[in-house]
């Protein structure tokens, strides 16, 4: 029983300690985001760099999902709608579940899986290497040189990659909205617009940035968790991806919260 | 040149003297490696861009121009791990000579290029750069004194 206590009393801690030090890095980055000093010649290259990999590479995979998973799905959601007799709520359905719910969901998912991981490895790598030791040696900053360029790139792809991301289902929808109700592009758009509430897009672009916010931060402070030795690597690697995916579930419970509420 | 009798004194006075002059150190050491995800040329222009916030542009044309007077040329693009161990030097005292005023230590240079048996190799590639740097230091074991009949006690 009193095992039993200590291991639930540990456990808090280290999760309330995780929780704490993850906020903190998040603090320290923030204020490095908004300070001028922080972007040179140097950090421009690598966050470029960054966005390549993450948000033009993943392009074709990407493209190929969306579509896929797109049509299918709003196929299936409009015939919902027309069998349930709601086609007067069509565009706030397609618009609460594509541009809301879907696009960050998705799209998070999919770069937390390519990018998340990369991420986490190659910093451990690094740390295991030494590199960090290069850098602290020639005084330049690992959070200007090789954190920041990085987070800012996991917030700009979460954003554009789900806005695309949306643009594409939205257009298939087209399809399935001529074929099940006889919708022509007009009137389609019409529905979509006069649909599309304000402080919705609000909410989704918030948890677009947080979800690239903490998709790329957590996997970088895991990463440093890495020792000397080369098997700290895949233990780094697997904690950090553990904790994005609990961050992930997180924002988004909470942003549901935030929309109910 | 600065030897010393075990690791602990010569690791004790290498760490003081890189603490002490911190600001201009460039520093060539198998501690301080080229990072390894990035090319020669990127690791070597690093140091300008960062701290100069040179344009990445000028940057490589810099690092190929000092690339050339080694007749390294070849090597801009690769990565450490397809270096030979003389490449490998050249490229981690390019780097360390691209920090302005730079006094550039070698830390115990014979382990970075260990097929080779006399300083004359290091010797030589510091006159390439000699314009690039106010002083060296070269930090290494008392019984490699035999070794350095170039550079001098």
């Amino acid at each position: 029983m009193i095992n039993a206590i200590v291991r639930i009393g540990t456990t808090t801690i280290n999760v309330t300690k995780t929780f704490r030090d993850t906020l903190s890095f998040a603090f320290i980055i923030i204020l490095k985001m908004f300070n001028k000093n922080s972007y040179n010649s140097a950090t421009r290259q690598v966050l470029i760099h960054q966005i390549y990999f993450t948000s033009v590479q993943i392009l074709p995979l990407f493209i190929g999902i969306s579509i896929i998973f797109g049509t299918l799905l709003m196929g299936i959601v409009l015939q919902i709608i027309k069998n349930l007799g709601l086609a007067e709520h069509l565009g706030r359905i397609i618009m609460d579940i594509v541009v809301t719910e879907l696009a960050p969901f998705v799209t998070v998912l999919l770069i937390a899986l390519r990018s998340s991981s990369a991420i986490n490895a190659e910093i451990a790598v690094m740390k295991v290497n030494k590199e960090l030791n290069t850098l602290d040696k020639f005084n330049i900053d690992p959070v200007d040189y090789l954190f920041l360029p990085r987070v800012i790139n996991g917030v700009l792809s979460v954003v554009l990659l789900s806005a695309f991301f949306s643009i594409l289902v939205l257009t298939s929808g087209l399809l399935f909205s001529k074929l099940l109700f006889g919708l022509s592009l007009e009137s389609y758009s019409n529905v979509l617009l006069s649909s599309a509430n304000f402080y919705d897009i609000i909410i989704s672009l918030v948890k677009c940035c947080t979800f690239g916010f903490f998709i790329t931060l957590i996997p970088i402070r895991f990463g440093l968790h890495a020792t000397n030795d080369l098997t700290s690597i895949p233990i780094a690697v697997l904690n950090g991806m553990v904790d994005v995916f609990i961050a992930i579930i997180f924002i988004e419970v909470l942003s549901l919260i935030l929309i109910f509420i | 040149m600065r030897l010393f009798e075990d690791e602990v004194t010569l690791d004790k006075e290498l760490n003081d003297f890189t603490e002490k002059n911190r600001e201009t150190l460039g520093l060539v050491s198998l501690d301080v490696p080229l990072i390894s995800n990035l090319d020669v040329s990127v690791n070597i222009a690093l140091i300008k861009q960062y701290h100069e916030n040179l344009s990445a542009d000028k940057a490589q044309n810099l690092v190929l121009s000092y690339l050339t007077r080694y007749s390294l040329e070849h090597i801009s693009s690769k990565r450490n791990p397809a270096l030979t161990n003389k490449e490998r030097f050249c490229a981690m005292l390019l780097r360390a000579a691209m920090v302005r005023d730079s006094i550039i230590v070698i830390d115990r240079p014979f382990t970075i290029i260990p097929d080779v048996k006399d300083d004359r190799f290091i010797y030589d590639a510091l006159k390439v750069v000699d314009d690039s740097f106010k002083q060296c230091h070269i930090f290494d074991y008392l019984w490699f004194k035999d070794r350095y009949g170039m550079i001098g006690l």
